[in-house]
């Protein structure tokens, strides 16, 4: 190249779009690299920073957890939303017979069991012991009874009191029992759980903002010298932005995956205990963890979480920086 | 290419760096500025480079006044101007070539086209042999040569250096001098601001004299000048 070439004395054209378009990509793999070297130059300390930011995340998450496996567990008694109708004394086997295949052709209804008053004094006289003073009755004072289970969709507080207050007009019903205030405390210990699990999801991804916001601006400030001589040279705030960003993600992206780490080391050393213990209700509930979407999702959050913190820390640092 | 009107400039504390400065630089043209330290050399460059703004007057530079310039076009009119710095400025976490390419990856230039520039502004400064090497493994005389092969590599029309050789021995200034002599002769203007008057006198060139923020010289190298000798000129300064 001849020296007219290399210093031709014009207003410098720039490169073609096409050009820009290329060197930007490759810009963005160099600096997507500069950001992660810049985190494993002081790789103590900013392994600190990942595990404080995974410690903040792994919190909500675990507690995410816990309230899937809690409206699991709930799930598979629905037997709470079983309703007992307790017919008249009066009413005949067949009778009892005929109304539980009525109620059967309801879509609303899973299963109908009829306990005849017989076998209900067998049962209660065999599990209560009181073998010798049930013998004394001279008369069978159980009523015949139906348990009908809604199906899932109405297994809910709502529409299963409803069902419950269309059994109770049936003339042959005596009592209409639904265990509802147990169901209905379930829930609304699971909604309080699932409110404060968001409320310190929010909390925390807040703190993770300010952690990495303030990681961010400490890294803006030990590079200065190296933002005023890039400014000079022409570089625009978004050049000089763009490796903070990627700084931001890379942080995003350990932290995610640290915390799901620290999610599913936690939960297999759970899951021990917890299957004795469920072994003891002769349950086979096992603790359920992360699935692949959740996962996903959870590193995708941290990862936008890293980038928002270093672009609202960034962007106000980079501009108080001016070449002097 | 380069046109003060009516400048002057002072700083928040109050103190006053220019007083109503007029001066034209044409296209192609290269010009000393020189005076004491504090007399507004840096002021001026720092004028034209956009890290100031004047308080009164007007500076056109490539024809393009800049206090029209708004803050987010700052980086547009840098890059049309190669900056030289005493302290050189260079990055000292990358290798000399990645110094010398930053302004064209700022401009967004095909990577094979940036090894190129960078190679030839390197073999234009001798420094071909050193594109691996960090900033700090060079002399200071390597490390302005390298400040200078990023300042040229964009081919910006226009130069400014400020005391380029203010920590080199005579015979690096002299090299780096015909170094910026062969670039004019292409057609790059340059302003260079320099106190090392003995270089000075060696070279024919417009010189500007600056005094308590004032031109009080404008001196185009003509067969008197050449004869002055260099503490007459500045005669005035040295008594104050």
């Amino acid at each position: 190249m001849n020296p007219d070439q290399l210093t031709g004395a014009r207003l410098t054209q720039g490169a073609s779009l096409k050009a820009r378009f290329k060197m930007l990509i490759r810009l963005h793999k160099l600096e997507a690299k500069r950001g992660i070297q810049d985190i494993f130059d002081n790789p103590l300390s900013n392994f600190m920073t990942v595990l404080v930011i995974a410690i903040a995340l792994a919190l909500p998450t675990g507690l995410q957890i816990m309230l899937d496996n809690g409206k699991q567990l709930s799930q598979s008694w629905d037997g709470a939303s079983r309703i007992s109708l307790f017919l008249t004394l009066e009413t005949s086997k067949k009778q009892t017979i005929d109304l539980s295949n009525k109620i059967r052709q309801n879509l609303a209804i899973k299963n109908v069991e009829v306990i005849l008053p017989d076998q209900a004094l067998k049962d209660f006289s065999q599990q209560s012991g009181f073998v010798d003073a049930i013998g004394e009755l001279d008369q069978n004072p159980l009523p015949p009874t139906l348990v009908v289970q809604p199906v899932e969709a109405y297994s809910t507080p709502f529409e299963s009191g409803k069902l419950l207050a269309i059994y109770a007009k049936l003339p042959q019903v005596e009592k209409a029992q639904l265990d509802l205030d147990w169901v209905r405390k379930l829930y609304a210990l699971i909604q309080l759980a699932e409110k404060a699990a968001a409320a310190l999801g929010l909390a925390l991804g807040l703190a993770v903002l300010l952690i990495i916001g303030n990681t961010i601006r400490l890294s803006v400030q030990n590079r200065r010298d190296e933002i005023e001589i890039v400014k000079l040279i022409g570089a625009t705030n978004a050049f000089i932005r763009r490796p903070f960003l990627y700084t931001g993600f890379w942080y995003g992206l350990f932290a995610g995956i640290s915390c799901w780490l620290l999610v599913e080391i936690s939960l297999f050393w759970l899951q021990q205990p917890i299957a004795n213990l469920a072994g003891l209700y002769q349950s086979d509930f096992t603790l359920s963890g992360l699935s692949w979407s959740q996962s996903i999702q959870l590193i995708s959050i941290s990862c936008g979480l890293g980038l928002l913190g270093s672009w609202l820390s960034v962007g106000r640092h980079i501009r108080a920086i001016e070449p002097r | 290419m380069i046109e003060f009107a009516h400048v002057s400039k002072r700083y928040p504390n109050g103190q006053i760096a220019l007083r109503n400065i007029d001066l034209q630089i044409g296209a192609g043209e290269m010009a000393f500025l020189t005076g004491h330290s504090g007399a507004g050399k840096s002021t001026m460059l720092k004028l034209i480079s956009l890290m100031e703004r004047p308080t009164a007057g007007q500076v056109i530079i490539n024809g393009k006044n800049l206090n029209r310039i708004k803050p987010r076009k700052i980086p547009a009119i840098r890059r049309d101007i190669g900056m030289i710095f005493q302290d050189h400025r260079l990055l000292f976490d990358r290798s000399v070539f990645d110094n010398v390419a930053l302004p064209l990856m700022i401009a967004g230039y095909d990577h094979r086209e940036i090894g190129r520039r960078v190679r030839a502004a390197l073999d234009k400064v001798g420094l071909l042999s050193k594109e691996k090497s960090t900033p700090i493994m060079l002399s200071g005389g390597e490390q302005q040569r390298v400040g200078i092969a990023r300042a040229v590599v964009n081919k910006p029309p226009l130069l400014l250096a400020d005391e380029p050789t203010g920590n080199l021995d005579p015979e690096l200034s002299a090299e780096i001098m015909r170094l910026f002599e062969q670039f004019n002769q292409v057609g790059v203007s340059l302003l260079i601001a320099s106190h090392d008057l003995s270089l000075l006198a060696k070279m024919h060139y417009r010189t500007l004299v600056m005094k308590d923020g004032q031109l009080i010289q404008d001196r185009s190298d003509t067969p008197q000048g050449l004869d002055l000798p260099p503490a007459q000129l500045l005669g005035a300064d040295n008594e104050s």
